[in-house]
């Protein structure tokens, strides 16, 4: 009895710091949803509860348009580049693993080092081959530079390693093409790996803004990031309007996150080990 | 059968060339609906009245999206992407202009420069040749609530054409009658460094281009000036935008010395309405020193990959080129202020402005326009200045002008090496 009820001291340390780090990581989040429904004078004198604006907000930005067009055109281009770039990245590093070849290692290696270019570097050049490519504003010239990810690739890789090699061998036996090995055995075991993939690649596709910036430049596919930007322009800035489209433009990663949150830590710790 | 395709085809081919001269059709890049675009909008109407065949799609793009996508553009030679008109800062002017020559379309000839205040065509005026038709004014200007004047027994006469030296005088008088800041800048002064030193007739360049920094006489005016400021506790100094509109906003501040853009977000304190004067900035205590610079502005220019630069400069020309009544409607519902000269002579120019006391805010404004030093802006405005600012911060923090200055001297030359 004593001993269940007694307070312990560091035990209080700890919850008060946990306490501490949840407002510090929470309170913006908190910011941004309450100036959502400010207006931009409130906001700038610093009003952190919630108003009556949100209505305002809304209206302003209907009226300025196009919110629909920018959130379905991100959406569907980073449900789309999620799908692709996960099998062909896990195909990829599954074969890494799989399969028997002296120079894999290297090529492994040459793929690592390409992660050392800084993207702002390799922009110029490959706006010229899209461009000649005639993939300027088109959905592939969108995703085909982000479709292989060596992230991902050897993210994939570390996670097969840990798959047991025997139920690949005795799968062979019994007569399964490898392709179906991948898609029957190797899939379904690896799916925390996926759903921590999934996470990382729909977020990089969703929050995109220098590509999509310069290969997607007609008006019709404009995506979430830059028609957001596109309210910090101004000479007078609408704060409850700009905090209203942050806002909505995180909450297909949240509810992307909740739904995968269980296997994505367990895709991180698998990935680790 | 081959034949009749053939007659098919020509047949196509002549509707829609000829579809094609009938319609042209202009793209434009600018940002800011409730200033740039709406500007272009209303351009828009006017010109159909002058030329109904030419069609104007105008395309919102963030200031610098427009110039990533014209960088990305022009460095790859895949032009086609870009527009017909895209609206640029002034100072990004020179970078654009030189980095890549023959880019865009020069209009000399074509628009009548007269017309314009000169400090705006010089920054986009590259090997002789000018490239842009100026829009949004920046002239400077101290905005200021005059009941704190009042309060301490002063009057706008009192600010207006007066040295930095008596505007600190007056600002000490200010915070101990209000307990108020005279003045909110963002820190760094970043500002204030290029408008003070073109207010004195210099920039951080000589008129060859190369950097002209540790032996500039503005330069050195501006510098102690802007310590005197820091130290002489009258300013504030925001962190960051927002805290800086809010400084005037509630009150907590009593001026601010911007470009005259600035007024759209004073104006949004309502209670505040008939509590604000504008007068000229204050003066660099040296023999070139004037009362009047700018901040901020940009311009229209044309990229000469457009399939119909005539055509994009001939729209320019005739409405943010000639029309006085177009400066007057966009005037009065956005508060754009023109470099369009003769703009001045059209009523809604002379109207009193009720938020500051029914004062002539524009008709000043205009005529401070007209008085703004020309000075030669470099490739490297930016640079300069943010060497400049970190020079300024190094004497804040004990180091000497000279110093300071000859490091920042040897900084940009490096930059510009």
């Amino acid at each position: 009895m004593t001993g269940k009820f007694r307070i312990k001291p560091m035990r209080v340390l700890k919850h008060l710091f946990l306490i501490l780090v949840s407002f510090l990581s929470a309170f913006p989040f908190y910011w941004m949803v309450s100036s959502a429904t400010n207006d931009t004078a409130d906001i700038i004198l610093g009003r952190i509860l919630p108003g009556k604006h949100l209505m305002v907000n809304w209206n302003n930005l209907v009226s300025a348009g196009k919110i629909g067009t920018a959130f379905f055109n991100s959406l569907r281009n980073a449900v789309v580049l999620t799908f692709l770039s996960l099998f062909i990245s896990s195909l990829a590093g599954y074969g890494f693993v799989v399969f028997r070849d002296k120079w894999k290692n290297k090529v492994m290696g040459v793929l690592m080092l390409s992660m050392m270019i800084p993207p702002a570097a390799t922009l110029i050049p490959m706006f010229r081959m899209f461009s000649q490519l005639g993939l300027v504003n088109t959905m592939a010239g969108f995703m085909l530079p982000s479709i292989a990810t060596v992230f991902l690739i050897f993210m994939f890789r570390q996670a097969a390693q840990t798959f047991p090699f025997e139920i690949v061998q005795a799968a062979r036996i019994d007569g399964l093409g490898e392709f179906n090995i991948f898609l029957r055995i190797f899939v379904p075991v690896m799916r925390p790996s996926y759903s921590a993939a999934a996470i990382v690649t729909f977020m990089s596709a969703w929050n995109s803004y220098l590509w999509p910036l310069v290969i997607l430049q007609n008006p019709d596919q404009i995506t979430l990031p830059i028609y957001a930007g596109s309210f910090r322009g101004g000479y007078v800035l609408d704060y409850g309007l700009i905090m209203l489209v942050v806002t909505i433009s995180t909450i297909p990663m949240l509810i992307l996150f909740f739904a995968l949150q269980r296997s994505f830590v367990a895709g991180i710790l698998g990935s680790v080990k | 059968m081959k034949k009749l395709f053939a007659l098919l085809l020509a047949t196509v081919m002549l509707l829609s060339a000829a579809s094609a001269l009938a319609q042209t059709k202009l793209t434009v890049w600018c940002w800011d609906p409730a200033f740039n675009i709406y500007a272009m909008e209303e351009a828009k109407k006017v010109y159909a009245q002058i030329n109904p065949d030419v069609e104007i799609e105008v395309i919102e793009t963030l200031s610098g999206d427009c110039e990533t996508r014209q960088t990305t553009a022009l460095s790859s030679g895949q032009t086609d992407t870009l527009p017909d008109i895209v609206l640029m800062q002034d100072n990004s002017g020179r970078r654009f202009l030189d980095t890549f020559p023959g880019a865009y379309f020069p209009m000399d000839g074509l628009v009548d420069y007269d017309n314009f205040a000169t400090y705006k065509i010089d920054k986009f005026t590259s090997g002789g040749k000018r490239y842009a038709v100026p829009f949004d004014n920046g002239v400077a200007a101290t905005f200021v609530r005059t009941d704190y004047l009042e309060a301490a027994g002063f009057t706008l006469a009192d600010l207006t054409d007066i040295t930095w030296d008596r505007f600190i005088e007056i600002g000490l008088k200010v915070k101990e009658a209000t307990g108020n800041y005279m003045l909110v800048t963002q820190a760094g002064y970043a500002d204030f460094v290029s408008m003070m030193t073109q207010s004195a007739d210099f920039w951080f360049f000589d008129d060859e281009g190369h950097p002209n920094i540790n032996t500039n006489p503005a330069v050195r005016a501006m510098v102690e000036t802007i310590v005197k400021l820091h130290d002489s506790g009258i300013v504030k100094e925001a962190v960051d935008w927002s805290e800086y509109i809010a400084s005037f906003n509630n009150g907590s501040a009593g001026s601010t010395i911007q470009g005259c853009w600035i007024i759209g977000s004073i104006v949004l304190a309502k209670d505040q309405a008939g509590k604000w004067g504008v007068t000229n900035i204050p003066r660099l205590d040296i023999e070139s020193g004037t009362n009047y610079s700018s901040q901020g502005g940009s311009s229209w220019v044309v990229p000469a990959s457009s399939k119909n630069p005539e055509a994009a400069v001939d729209f320019l020309s005739k409405t943010f080129g000639a029309s006085v009544e177009f400066y007057q409607t966009i005037l009065q519902s956005s508060g754009a202020i023109a470099t369009y000269l003769p703009a001045a002579d059209g009523p809604a120019y002379s109207e009193p402005h009720p938020f500051f006391n029914g004062q002539k805010v524009f008709e000043d404004l205009m005529n401070y326009s007209s008085k703004v030093p020309l000075v030669k802006y470099g490739v490297y405005n930016y640079e300069a200045r943010d060497e400049i600012v970190n020079a300024i911060e190094a004497i804040f923090n004990g180091a000497s002008i000279d110093t300071a200055l000859n490091d920042a001297q040897s900084a940009i030359e490096f930059i510009m090496e």
